[in-house]
């Protein structure tokens, strides 16, 4: 194309980009934070057969599960990776009970959760791996509570930090530089930035003496908050 | 106020709304949620059940509704500001 009637406009390492009159355009951009696509998942699947041991019920207002049976008595292995596929659903309501019932076995799971850590590796992966903006922040308070849920569990995700803290080290800096203006989303904890370097502190302190130096090869540009 | 309740079926006297939160707003709040009066109904109801309650707050845990079915409860605080009003408060 030609811009002022003589440039011509090309892309570079061509046999145009050598000629005296054009003008070679940058590459484009890399797609680093372009969001991808999620394939339906499991969790929607086991959803719509009824398979999963809630009461749907649609019309209140609340913001709680109807469990058909007791937390306590739930096969862990068999749910609990399940509810974690759902993390990348975005609608209603899918994505409600995904995040709910996630947080519900995870607060009375107790030493249930540690031995289901590396069923849930792959799950957590694609939810992050999605680079949707809510699905991040979702996850990220998940795994905030997952780290806390129970003994051990901190320690048990270290291995683990190679699958996901590659995507926390892209989105880390996604922060607004509102200067002295109101961050209206830090209220209500939407913030990117802020929420992942909350969680590598939470990873840091519950993940025992081996978690600073595992985070610090994934994200070097985190600082330790204890080592001071 | 559960004080001084001791029939089996005793109808509250009066109802007030409560105005700031407290402990047992919160646990009232809870009750409320899983469609109850209050800790005398849902024993009532269930046939002094045990209820569960998170030790480290007092807050209740578990709670078993009028068809069977289980609503769980945080640890930490979930009735907020804005929903303080909402929780009815019976004197029996």
């Amino acid at each position: 194309m030609f811009q002022d009637g003589r440039r011509l406009r090309t892309e570079g390492f061509t046999v145009k980009a050598t000629m005296k009159n054009s003008v070679v355009a940058g590459p484009p951009a890399a797609g680093a934070f372009r969001e991808r696509p999620s394939r339906p998942t499991t969790f929607r699947k086991f959803y719509e057969r009824g398979e999963f041991p809630m009461a749907l019920e649609h019309n209140t207002k609340g913001n709680h599960i109807a469990w058909k049976v007791e937390i306590e008595k739930l096969d862990y292995h068999h749910y609990l990776p399940l509810f974690f596929d759902g993390l990348c659903e975005t609608v209603h309501p899918y994505e409600f009970f995904a995040r709910q019932g996630v947080h519900d076995m995870l607060e009375h799971g107790g030493s249930k959760i540690q031995p289901v850590i590396p069923q849930l590796i792959i799950p957590i992966k694609n939810a992050l791996n999605t680079r949707n903006r809510q699905v991040i922040c979702t996850t990220l308070k998940v795994l905030q509570h997952l780290v806390m849920s129970g003994d051990m569990v901190g320690e048990a995700l270290v291995p683990y930090y190679r699958q996901i803290l590659p995507i926390l080290n892209i989105f880390k800096n996604m922060n607004i530089n509102s200067g002295d203006g109101i961050d209206y989303s830090q209220q209500k904890r939407e913030n990117i930035g802020d929420l992942i370097q909350e969680t590598l502190e939470v990873f840091e302190r519950y993940g025992g003496e081996d978690a600073f130096i595992n985070i610090k090869y994934m994200v070097p540009t985190y600082e330790s908050c204890m080592i001071n | 106020m559960m004080s001084c309740a001791t029939g089996s079926d005793s109808k509250p006297k009066s109802m007030s709304r409560a105005k700031t939160w407290t402990a047992e707003v919160e646990n009232l709040f809870r009750f409320q949620q899983a469609g109850y009066r209050d800790e005398l109904e849902y024993i009532q109801v269930k046939q002094g059940a045990s209820i569960d309650k998170w030790p480290e707050t007092g807050f209740v845990k578990k709670l078993q509704r009028r068809d069977n079915t289980f609503y769980y409860y945080s640890r930490k605080r979930e009735c907020k500001d804005d929903e303080v009003h909402k929780v009815k408060v019976y004197v029996h």
